[in-house]
């Protein structure tokens, strides 16, 4: 039996923490750079603000029903959702954490334990330790597992717990649910089935085996299994390491110069190293890639992306800022007012194991590699904006954060306040 | 800015012990004991906050005006305890004594009475945030 455990309206909720009066009211949250929505209340989605919408876009619906705005705070986010898992963490022997606000429970071996009143009860405590709601679907499978948390979602008398496991009861769900909103399914997928006529997910669970393996190869074969109970999706408690590593951001204002342009770049690539170095992988080669603004419609527009090999595979924070900085000056055109950019870490290996290349110079690898671990173990103690590279400047990145919120649980300067009088 | 979590290799630890250089081995070498304030001070990690003090209220059950609190959300409310309370659309610390019909919220300040008992009934938009587990007061 496996559970997901999902976060309502998860960064909409987490401002409503230290906010109770926001309770019952219309709340979203936006994108980095203050761009388009990225979360909503169940008030805000009702008012008809969409994800994604362009926060130019329902400024008026805000304005006019007195929405709370709030620009993303990833610190308040993160710290969240660490508390959510903790919680998880002792209703089963496994947890796999999913994205920020979604987490699946393995419950194999527990079997005899009431499910539906368990159900309850994991989202019942998430809500009482972090006051965050949370939705929790148990099923046979984590296919259905992750549909029977979105029927909790939708009926409120499910008090955010639902053990959904007789056939007649999936066959019901199944009947009604729009198969492109299966886990999944693709939005190619979607398209092909749309074509075939196929509605709903039962409609998907009842294809013959054999058109499922030919026109959805593997992925869609082990959905359709999972549709019909059968566990065929692996269970993921161990983090593996990423393929790619991506830092991008949108500017608050265009940028048109060289200079400003590759002091972004660096920052970028600065962010990607730490993540590089966190997961213990060495880079083979990055690519920058910048943008101009595709909403300005008289603004000239480009787009360009560079790729940058690197002699050695590496994870020297000062040789990727600079590869990154090379790349940056081969793609800039000047004339252009560039709205976004961000740098890609796009092919990597474990450093582990790692044998450098025959004409390395291996002193002065053994010297740079000592420098980066105290870069990094100051960063670790200091925060990575007490130590910056040249390249970097002021190591601020050009964005819109009018609206956000105080970083109430990581920094002691942003305590939330309780009036005593 | 990176967030500041309250695993153990971030929290204040106090040998009590000092290092030895050279010479005759020390008889505690292998004993790892170690005073960790975070242990004491967080019961359950995942639904412990800090707030800070703003007012003088609460200075009767030692709150002074700047103080960090301590809240568990885990602690079930019981009858006269401290918590962080929410009323009416704001935050305020008040001892909780719970009577048969609801509750009042009672200031501690008995040289300011200007600080009244807060009755609460089904007509107050409340809730019981969180029970106050410490106080952090500079000395």
């Amino acid at each position: 039996m496996y559970a997901l455990a999902d976060c309502n309206n998860f960064f909409a909720s987490c401002e409503r923490v230290f906010r109770p009066d926001l309770n019952g009211k219309p709340v979203v949250v936006l994108s980095n750079n203050d761009g388009c929505a990225i979360a909503r209340s169940n008030e805000a989605k009702s008012l008809g603000i969409k994800m994604g919408d362009p926060f130019f876009k329902i400024r008026d619906i805000v304005e006019r029903n007195h929405v709370a705005v709030f620009s993303s705070n990833f610190a308040l986010y993160g710290d969240m959702s660490r508390r959510v898992q903790e919680v998880l963490r002792g209703f089963a022997p496994a947890v796999e954490q999913y994205s920020i606000d979604e987490a699946f429970l393995n419950l194999c071996g527990m079997e005899g334990v009431d499910f539906d009143a368990y159900a309850k009860e994991i989202s019942r405590t998430c809500r009482r330790m972090t006051a965050i709601p949370v939705s929790v679907g148990i099923a046979p499978t984590k296919t259905l597992a992750k549909i029977a948390s979105k029927l909790c979602k939708k009926y409120p008398k499910l008090e955010g717990g639902c053990y959904m496991h007789h056939q007649q009861d999936i066959e019901k769900v199944l009947r009604s649910f729009p198969v492109e909103d299966v886990w999944g399914i693709g939005r190619r997928s979607a398209r092909k089935l749309q074509a075939m006529r196929i509605k709903t997910a039962w409609d998907y669970s009842c294809l013959p085996e054999a058109t499922v393996r030919k026109i959805f190869m593997l992925p869609g074969f082990r959905t359709w299994r999972e549709l019909k109970g059968i566990p065929s999706i692996e269970f993921e408690d161990i983090i593996e390491p990423k393929q790619s590593i991506c830092v991008s951001r949108s500017f608050a204002q265009e940028i048109d110069t060289l200079p400003e342009l590759a002091q972004q770049v660096a920052n970028f690539a600065e962010s990607a190293v730490s993540k590089l170095r966190k997961q213990g992988s060495l880079a083979l080669e990055l690519a920058v890639f910048a943008m101009t603004n595709r909403f300005k419609e008289n603004a000239p527009q480009t787009t360009g992306c560079f790729y940058q090999t690197l002699p050695e595979a590496t994870a020297d924070h000062r040789a990727l800022i600079m590869a990154a900085i090379e790349a940056c000056r081969k793609l800039y055109r000047p004339g252009f007012g560039y709205k976004k950019a961000g740098v890609i870490i796009t092919s990597m290996i474990q450093a582990d194991g790692h044998t450098p290349s025959l004409f390395a110079d291996s002193d002065a690898l053994e010297r740079d590699a000592r420098l980066s671990e105290a870069i990094d173990s100051i960063h670790a103690s200091y925060g990575r904006s007490s130590l910056l590279f040249g390249a970097q400047g002021d190591g601020l990145i050009r964005m819109a954060r009018n609206h956000q919120s105080p970083h109430y649980t990581t920094l002691w300067e942003d305590l939330p306040r309780v009036k005593v009088n | 800015m990176q967030p500041q979590q309250l695993s153990q290799s971030d929290s204040l630890e106090f040998s009590f012990m000092g290092e030895v250089k050279a010479g005759f081995p020390s008889p505690a070498e292998d004993i790892r004991e170690k005073l960790d304030l975070v242990k004491l001070l967080v019961r359950h990690s995942a639904s412990t906050f800090f707030f800070r003090v703003d007012g003088v209220s609460m200075v009767d059950a030692d709150m002074d005006e700047g103080d960090i609190i301590i809240v568990d959300r885990a602690v079930e409310p019981y009858n006269d305890c401290t918590a962080v309370c929410f009323i009416d659309g704001e935050y305020t610390v008040k001892k909780v004594v719970i009577n048969d019909s609801g509750a009042v919220l009672m200031p501690c300040n008995e040289h300011n009475s200007k600080f009244k008992p807060i009755p609460v009934g089904p007509g107050n938009d409340f809730l019981i945030w969180g029970v106050v587990t410490w106080i952090i007061k500079k000395a």
